[in-house]
C-alpha cells in the first residue's frame, strides 16, 4: 500500500481545470444589471464556511459589488469572521463558530448587504501595478510548440487570439492587450494568480481554453480564458492561451525582494494591472536584476477607483473601436 | 547557546512541520491554511509532551522518519502506527517518552492509518512564512526551508518548559479509533451547491460505497463511485459557468469541499486550492478530517448528511478531547 502513495505536486488534474475554467465570455461590462440579486443567496460550507452568491453573471459591476461588500464587512469588524475570499460573482465567508452562530452570521450579512445598496457612489481604495511584458517570447513560444508536438496539434496561441478576437495581425493584438487598465477581480488557486478584467471595453479579449489542458507553463507567462487574462507566478499547468511572459516576478516565496516583505504574492483582490510592452533587451536586464536581487518594482499607484467615475468614462467611449 | 536540534537521518515518506490553525490571512491570495490532517491526534501530542495543543510538530505520512534528538527532550507519537522504536525498542503510541540527547527514534510504514504526529517539547522553531510554520510544499512556504525535511537537515526545537512525566498516556476513549478499519463514515454538510444535483444524483452519494484511490494528498482525495446526474441549474445555467454541468462561475472552495470535475469527486484538503471553477455539492466537516487523514486508498467511504448545527456540535464533542484532562499519568 506504502508503495502505490506517491505525493501528487500539480496534479490535480480535474481542479487544475480551475485555470482552464473561464470558457465564460464577458458579454456585458456593465452587466444587464438583473443577473445582480436584490438579497445575497448563502450556502453553507460545511461547519465554518459560507458562501454568498451576490448575482448570476460574469460583469465587472457584479465584481466591483463583490468587493464593496467584502470592504463592508471588513469594516463592521464583526466578531468571529476569519477569512474572505471574494471571487467574480460571490464570496467565500470563513468564521469561526465558537465566536459566531450560523444564523446570526446571516442576519449580520443581510444587514451589511442591505447598507451597500446598489453600488452607485462607491470609491474602493486600489492599487496601481505596473506589469513589464515581452509579448511574443521565445520562452511561452518553446511551451506552445511543445504542447503541439507532444500533447494535441492547434493554431499557435498568439494567430489564434487574432483571428479569434477579428484583429489585424500581432501588432494589434499587442496594442488592444496592453492599452487598458486590469481590474483584479480575484485570486487562487495558486498564491498570487489572479483573474483581470480589462477596465476599458475596447480591449476585451475572449479565448476557449487549451483541451486537454497543458502540463506547464513557463513562469511569468500572460495568458487568456474565456475573458480574463492571468499571469502564471510560477511553473505550473494551465489552459488559457499564451502569448507573452513578464521577467518581473509577482510571488516569491523566499521573499528575497522588497516587494514582497509582506506578503509572499504582488496583487490583491481590487487592484489594477497595467502590462507595460518591453523588447528583449529590456527583459533581459530586469531579469538579471531580479536574479542578482537588486530589482525593484515600479512605483505603485496608490489610488481610489469611484464607480461612477468609471461608468461616466466608459459612456463617453465606442465599445466597437479598437486600437 | 545553540539551539537544540533533531537531526534527520531518513525523512521519510513525506514528513513536514505542521502547526494550527494554520496560515490564515492569505487565502484571498491563494494562500491555503495548511496545517495538520489529523488535528485530533496532533494536539494529543502535542499535550502529551507538555506544549500547547496548536504547537508545531512534525506530520509522517505512510512512511516515518529516522530521527536523533540533540538534546534532552519529551516525545509523543500519535496516529498512524508507524510502530516507532527508540535505539531499536519498540514504544508506545500515545504515551510522554523522555529520551536523553542522542538517542533515535525511527518510524517505519503506517500498520494502521496513514497519518503519524511526532511532538517535541518545546515545539518546532522553525521561521513562521506570513504568520504561521505551517508547511505549504507544493509552492515551497513555510516548514524546514518550505518543503517535507530532507536527510541531513539539523530541525530547530524551541525551549520547553514543565511536562507531564514519562509515561503518561492518553485515555483510550479520548484517543480516535484508528484501528485498521478500512470502512469509513465521513460526515458531510450539504451545499453549497447540492442544488445542481438532481434527487437521484443526490441519493447515490450517500447511499454509495466511495474506494479512495492513490491519487490523493494534502492537496485533495480523489474517490471513484457512481455517476452524478444533474438538476436544471447544472445543465441549463448561463453560458459563462461553462460547458461541463459540473462547471461553474469561479468561487471560493470551502475547506473540506467535495469538489465535482466532470466527473470525479476530489475532497479539497489542507493544501487545497482556494477558488475554482467547479462546484461544491457537499463539504466534509471539520471533525471528519481525521478520518480522512488516517484512511489509506483503497477505504471505503460512506457519507453521511448533518446539518451544520450538528456538524459544529461534533468539532466540540472532539474538541473536548484535546485538553489537559485526556492525560493519565502512568
Amino acid at each position: 500500500m506504502v508503495g502505490q502513495w506517491r505525493p501528487f505536486p500539480g496534479s490535480h488534474d480535474g481542479s487544475l481545470g480551475y485555470i482552464t475554467s473561464h470558457v465564460a465570455v464577458l458579454g456585458e461590462q456593465r452587466g444587464t444589471g438583473d443577473m445582480i440579486f436584490d438579497k445575497p443567496e448563502f450556502r453553507p460550507g460545511g461547519d465554518r464556511n459560507i458562501l454568498v452568491y451576490l448575482g448570476d453573471e460574469m460583469s465587472f459591476d457584479l465584481n466591483f459589488l463583490v468587493h464593496s461588500y467584502a470592504a463592508a464587512i471588513r469594516e463592521a469588524r464583526l466578531d468571529g469572521v476569519v477569512e474572505l475570499i471574494p471571487e467574480l460573482a460571490s464570496l467565500l465567508v470563513s468564521y469561526d463558530p465558537e465566536r459566531i452562530a450560523y444564523n446570526d452570521l446571516i442576519r449580520e450579512l443581510v444587514a451589511i448587504r442591505a447598507s451597500i445598496g446598489a453600488i452607485a457612489g462607491i470609491e474602493l481604495p486600489s492599487r496601481l501595478f505596473y506589469v513589464p511584458v515581452l509579448y511574443f517570447d521565445p520562452w511561452t513560444q518553446a511551451c506552445v510548440d511543445d504542447y503541439r508536438a507532444r500533447i494535441a496539434e492547434k493554431e499557435p496561441d498568439a494567430d489564434f487570439l487574432v483571428s479569434l478576437n477579428g484583429l489585424a495581425d500581432r501588432r494589434q493584438l499587442v496594442r488592444v492587450h496592453s492599452g487598458t487598465e486590469y481590474w483584479v477581480a480575484a485570486l487562487g488557486f495558486w498564491p498570487g494568480l489572479g483573474s483581470f478584467l480589462p477596465l476599458d471595453p475596447r480591449c476585451r479579449l475572449t479565448a476557449p481554453k487549451y483541451d486537454p489542458p497543458r502540463t506547464w507553463t513557463p513562469k511569468g507567462t500572460v495568458g487568456i480564458g474565456g475573458a480574463i487574462t492571468c499571469i502564471y507566478p510560477d511553473r505550473t499547468p494551465g489552459g488559457y492561451q499564451i502569448f507573452a511572459i513578464s521577467p518581473m516576478p509577482i510571488w516569491d516565496p523566499s521573499q528575497r525582494l522588497a516587494a514582497f516583505r509582506d506578503s509572499l504574492a504582488l496583487f490583491k483582490p481590487g487592484d489594477r494591472v497595467r502590462f507595460i510592452p518591453i523588447d528583449r533587451e529590456e527583459h533581459d536586464y530586469i531579469s538579471g536584476k531580479v536574479d542578482d536581487g537588486t530589482y525593484k518594482h515600479p512605483d505603485v499607484g496608490f489610488q481610489c477607483f469611484s464607480i461612477d467615475a468609471y461608468h461616466g468614462w466608459v459612456d463617453t467611449l465606442d465599445p466597437t473601436e479598437r486600437f | 547557546m545553540a539551539n537544540a536540534t533533531i537531526d534527520v537521518v531518513k525523512p521519510g515518506l513525506e514528513t513536514s512541520v505542521q502547526e494550527l490553525p494554520g496560515r490564515i490571512g492569505y487565502w484571498e491570495q491563494g494562500f491555503p491554511p495548511s496545517g495538520p490532517m489529523d488535528i485530533w491526534s496532533f494536539r494529543l501530542a502535542n499535550l502529551l509532551v507538555g506544549n500547547p495543543p496548536e504547537t508545531a510538530a512534525l506530520e509522517c505520512q505512510f512512511l516515518g522518519p529516522e530521527l536523533v534528538f540533540q538534546a534532552p527532550v519529551r516525545v509523543a507519537i500519535t496516529g498512524a502506527d508507524m510502530m516507532p522504536m527508540v535505539d531499536g525498542g519498540q514504544v508506545d503510541l500515545w504515551t510522554t517518552l523522555q529520551l536523553e540527547a542522542g538517542q533515535r527514534l525511527t518510524l517505519g510504514p503506517a500498520r494502521t492509518g496513514a497519518r503519524a504526529y511526532v511532538a517535541i517539547s518545546g515545539g518546532i522553531d522553525a521561521v513562521p512564512v506570513l504568520g504561521s510554520r505551517a508547511t505549504f510544499h507544493m509552492a515551497g512556504i513555510g516548514g524546514i526551508d518550505g518543503h517535507a525535511i530532507k536527510t541531513g537537515q539539523s530541525i530547530p526545537i524551541g525551549q520547553a518548559g514543565n511536562g507531564p512525566q514519562h509515561g503518561t498516556r492518553i485515555a483510550p476513549a479520548a484517543r480516535p479509533a484508528i484501528n485498521g478499519e478500512r470502512h469509513w463514515t465521513i460526515e458531510v454538510v450539504a451545499g453549497p451547491n447540492d442544488d445542481w444535483i438532481d434527487a437521484a444524483g443526490k441519493a447515490r452519494f450517500l447511499e454509495a460505497d466511495w474506494t479512495l484511490t492513490a491519487k490523493s494528498d494534502r492537496t485533495g482525495f480523489r474517490l471513484s463511485g457512481p455517476a452524478w446526474s444533474f438538476s436544471p441549474l447544472a445543465t441549463q445555467k448561463r453560458p459563462e459557468h461553462g460547458r461541463d454541468p459540473s462547471n461553474i462561475l469561479d468561487h471560493g472552495y470551502p475547506f473540506g469541499a467535495v469538489n465535482l470535475a466532470g466527473q470525479t469527486p476530489i475532497i479539497l484538503v489542507n493544501d487545497g486550492p482556494s477558488t475554482g471553477g467547479f462546484i461544491n455539492p457537499y463539504t466534509v466537516i471539520t471533525a471528519a478530517f481525521w478520518k480522512l487523514a488516517q484512511s489509506r486508498p483503497g477505504d471505503i467511504y460512506r457519507f453521511a448528511a448533518l446539518t451544520v448545527e450538528e456538524a459544529q456540535q461534533r468539532r466540540r464533542q472532539l474538541d473536548r478531547h484535546c485538553t489537559p484532562a485526556s492525560l493519565v499519568t502512568a
